[in-house]
């Protein structure tokens, strides 16, 4: 009675479904399953309406065509910041490298925005943490206060309200990469 | 050890995008798909997924605006494929999309549309 009958033939084979490699190189996706290529539609979806007025309406197939377009975008700007850490015998792509090959590929624009968004993430990493006293020297407008409050504290310093303006901040010391 | 989870409140809450949820974009996906842009890229810092959370936002938004701007000129409502392509044609530093845009429709609706972007 203990001993439980041997599956019928492939009956339990199969449970692992696919299992398709990680890298299949150069973005082609042989191997890859779709949601490993692509950011999730839904999140596309609301961020392009966002930046639309609210008569604006999105087709499916355009929804398609910029989710794979993004996902080009990662690769493209990753490959170049690959390059220069190889150049540089370095093994760690970090943040830096990657506002470096979007400069270089044209996207200057975002760049300026980005190291604001990045020096944020910083400050509330190391308050997170706990670790280094400058968490809160170094921004005068956050209090020091922990839970939700920072939320709001991130939103009204940034004036991030417009993401039109994003695009436009000048661009000023560009060339301070640490 | 970090966890993505108090980090994407952290940025996503705190960033630009609180009015549309906790999280923006994946930052889990986003590395899957940088890990699989190449052989070579294997490590990658964690503040890179949060660079192109925001990068991403930007890129989708632009790429929507700019899309849109054709679908007015067309004096419609949608924007369909063929927007999203001629934005990505009419645009320099989208050139790297353009193989993708026009792969995956006739050469014939690509010429059209670069014929279109000359007229306007």
């Amino acid at each position: 009675m203990a001993e439980a009958p041997t599956s019928p033939a492939g009956g339990s084979h199969e449970s692992g479904g696919e299992q398709s490699p990680q890298g299949g190189g150069g973005g082609g996706g042989g191997g890859v399953r779709e949601q490993d290529r692509y950011l999730p539609i839904a999140n596309i979806s609301r961020i392009m309406k966002k930046a639309l007025p609210t008569n604006g309406k999105i087709a499916k197939d355009a929804k398609d065509t910029v989710q794979e377009c993004v996902s080009e975008f990662i690769s493209f700007v990753t490959s170049e910041a690959s390059d220069k850490c190889q150049k540089e015998k370095r093994k760690t792509i970090n943040g830096d490298d990657l506002l470096w090959a979007m400069a270089t590929l044209g996207f200057e624009d975002y760049i300026e925005p980005l190291r604001i968004y990045l020096a944020r993430y910083r400050e509330g990493d190391a308050k997170g943490s706990a670790r280094g006293g400058d968490g809160s020297s170094k921004g005068n407008a956050v209090p020091a206060m922990p839970g939700p409050s920072t939320q709001f504290v991130h939103q009204g310093a940034l004036n991030y309200g417009n993401p039109q303006e994003d695009y436009y901040v000048p661009l000023n010391n560009m060339g301070n990469g640490s | 050890m970090r966890q993505p989870g108090r980090y994407s409140g952290l940025t996503m809450c705190g960033g630009i995008s609180g009015r549309t949820g906790p999280h923006s974009l994946p930052l889990a996906r986003i590395k899957k798909i940088m890990k699989n842009s190449g052989e070579d890229v294997k490590m990658i810092s964690g503040e890179a997924p949060i660079v192109f959370s925001k990068a991403c936002e930007m890129f989708i938004e632009e790429l929507t605006r700019r899309s849109w701007m054709t679908t007015l000129e067309g004096k419609r409502r949608t924007v369909h494929k063929d927007d999203v392509a001629s934005a990505v044609v009419a645009t320099g530093i989208f050139d790297f999309l353009v193989s993708l845009v026009s792969g995956s429709c006739c050469s014939e609706d690509i010429t059209l549309v670069e014929i279109e972007t000359l007229k306007s």
